[in-house]
């Protein structure tokens, strides 16, 4: 990355198209290269424009829903039956905060355990564990990155299910909590399928964010006689925060969006879990703003429902957005502040 | 430390070991070379892929030929002609890095929301019956061109990275030869960086292969092809195109016990298949890696 733009300067046509030492004429050379060079930025432009086309269809499709019924739809209360009112008699009154609540639980659920874990590997991957497994560690993680979400959803619905299931949802638990539908699946198998599928990303921007800590930190923990482990704890981590920060907010911004898997194993009801039941909210049901999409895609036809649907694609939008520049907000503030000297971007 | 590795070898080899004992039995020759039977929404477990492995391969192939000249374009425009200090650099690479982070689903809608439009209806088709005045907006056209754009942030991504890796000595001397910066870039640069790119559209193949929201909003729930019976005739690829489908993803979403055909020992079949693809689009990656670093030395 250092020294491009040194060199094209040397090299921009002004300097080299007008000598005239190579066969082809002067100015077919300067067409050649504006020509060239206006495609290109055509190029660039379809790809830095498509984020604003997006913003820009995805709200327009969301208003007819502002238009019915304001901004009431964001703290209403009932999504199931409000969808069956809408496809039946093209009623508009619907309430998506149970949405919200499940997508909130599951990332925040997911974004934590997956932190806690991906900590672990990363300095494994990166410092401390032994070099001869690193290699093999590192191609199973890049392999579960490659795992398609259906097949998580696949494996979370007919293995941790039932198998949860048959383990906590005892016939106590049942009699208790006779008032909602328990059988195995919801926030508990969702945040853990969700785990692992934002933990290899989580992962590989840790493991770099380590990597990028300049080698001379660890020699001077290490002179001053810590242990190895101590001088990853309290300087190379420590160092590495900022881009660590960043990439947690990178995998929550993956995990607010996850439609299929969370779909298979959440429950498939629109239901706030209630944190005040303790352990059996992890077996309760939800739904998450984007499983909500992908299943009811079919029954867009129906103009109430449709334009729900794209609210709250646009919401998925905005929170996607906002982490994203959250997360290189977080990552220049951090890194200014402590004044890490390091050479990686994100 | 270990705990954490244990979990996510664990995790990994789980995933793979459920997937080849309980697929494997799926897998026979009739399962690969039949369409999928429309009784499988009653349960039925006759039938085959054929039609969600043509799905997949051809969103595969489609939506990496799209991807390619704009990827390159833009990758090449960033790496190699940006002012990096530009307000407009800042906010293209802004724009390309915020799209990235934006879910697939969201990437369906905003399909749907283009798609459905009446004059676009020649992509897919006519709306069937519906009460307002839009096109379907649900094909393999529709879902190439969508995919394209949702793998393009990583293809530009690497691409990028590709392209600055190449020494600059090697510009410096096409510079010294005279050449103007587009022959230099085209005779020297880009077959410099060409492990690199065809690395970027390898893990670009593997994003398609693995996506199901997508392919499951802009491909439609149907599992055979509604373009024509005879989809494999060259002569009803236009009806085949612009009709619905099936990828793998969606067959397998569709025939677990999550959707509407319950036939989870279809679904691991379709799985397995789904997962020898991706492994095998990863070794491609590894295999240009490794080819590329023993022709450097």
């Amino acid at each position: 990355m250092e020294g491009t733009t040194g060199t094209m300067a040397v090299i921009s046509p002004e300097h080299v198209g007008t000598d005239g030492l190579v066969g082809q004429g002067p100015t077919r050379r300067k067409v050649e290269t504006s020509v060239a060079k206006w495609l290109l930025m055509v190029a660039a432009l379809i790809a830095g424009g498509t984020i604003v086309l997006m913003v820009i269809f995805v709200f327009l499709e969301a208003i007819p829903l502002i238009q019915h019924s304001g901004f009431s739809w964001l703290w209403g209360k009932e999504w199931d039956v409000a969808l069956q009112d809408a496809y039946s008699e093209e009623l508009w009154k619907f309430g998506v905060l149970p949405l919200i609540v499940g997508t909130m639980l599951t990332t925040t659920g997911a974004v934590i355990m997956a932190g806690v874990i991906g900590m672990g590997a990363s300095v494994f991957l990166a410092e401390l564990g032994p070099k001869k497994i690193r290699g093999p560690v590192e191609t199973m993680v890049r392999l579960l990155a490659g795992v398609p979400s259906v097949v998580f959803g696949l494996i979370g619905l007919t293995i941790l299910v039932p198998w949860v299931q048959k383990t906590f949802v005892t016939d106590a638990v049942l009699l208790r909590y006779s008032d909602i539908p328990l059988d195995g699946s919801g926030l508990g198998v969702a945040i853990a399928v969700l785990t692992f599928m934002i933990l290899p990303f989580f992962v590989t921007v840790a493991t770099d964010s380590l990597r990028a800590v300049p080698q001379r930190y660890r020699d001077g923990g290490l002179a001053i006689g810590l242990s190895p482990w101590r001088t990853v704890t309290r300087i190379v981590i420590p160092a590495a925060t900022p881009g660590i920060t960043a990439g947690l907010v990178l995998a929550a911004a993956r995990a607010i969006g996850e439609a299929i898997a969370i779909s298979m194993v959440g429950g498939a009801l629109a239901f706030i879990p209630r944190i005040g039941d303790g352990p059996i909210a992890l077996l309760e049901p939800l739904r998450t703003m984007a499983a909500a999409i992908v299943e009811n895609g079919e029954t867009m036809n129906v103009a109430p429902i449709q334009s729900v649907l794209f609210a709250l694609a646009a919401l998925l939008l905005l929170g996607s957005l906002l982490l994203s520049v959250l997360a290189r907000i977080v990552f220049a503030r951090l890194q200014r502040r402590m004044g890490v000297v390091s050479d990686r971007e994100i | 430390m270990i705990l954490s590795v244990a979990a996510i070898v664990a995790v990994c080899a789980g995933i793979l070991g459920v997937l080849v004992w309980k697929g494997i039995h799926a897998i026979n020759w009739s399962f690969i070379t039949q369409d999928p039977n429309p009784s499988i929404a009653e349960g039925g477990s006759s039938g085959g892929v054929r039609a969600p492995i043509a799905g997949t391969l051809m969103l595969i192939v489609f939506s990496t030929l799209l991807v390619l000249p704009i990827s390159l374009g833009a990758a090449v425009y960033l790496a190699e002609y940006m002012d990096e200090h530009s307000a407009f650099t800042k906010a293209i690479r802004l724009g390309i890095e915020v799209l990235a982070g934006v879910p697939s689903v969201v990437f369906g809608m905003f399909g749907l929301a283009i798609f459905t439009a009446p004059w676009l209806a020649f992509m897919s088709s006519k709306g069937d019956g519906v009460e307002i005045e839009r096109a379907f907006g649900r094909s393999f056209v529709v879902a190439t061109v969508v995919m394209a754009l949702h793998i393009m942030p990583f293809v530009i991504k690497v691409m990028e990275e590709a392209i600055r890796s190449v020494p600059s000595v090697y510009r410096d001397a096409a510079a010294g030869l005279g050449f103007t910066k587009w022959r230099a870039l085209r005779t020297v640069v880009l077959p410099a960086a060409r492990p690199g790119l065809a690395t970027a559209i390898v893990l670009g193949m593997g994003l398609v292969a693995g996506d199901t929201a997508i392919v499951w909003l802009l491909l439609g729930g149907t599992m055979t092809m509604s373009g024509s019976d005879q989809w494999w005739l060259p002569w009803n690829w236009p009806a085949l195109l612009t009709g619905t489908g099936s990828t793998l993803t969606t067959f397998t979403y569709f025939s677990s016990p999550a959707g509407d055909g319950n036939a989870p020992e279809m679904a691991y079949g379709a799985a397995l298949l789904l997962i020898l693809i991706v492994l095998a689009l990863n070794a491609v990656v590894v295999w240009i890696g490794r080819r590329s670093s023993e022709a450097r030395s």
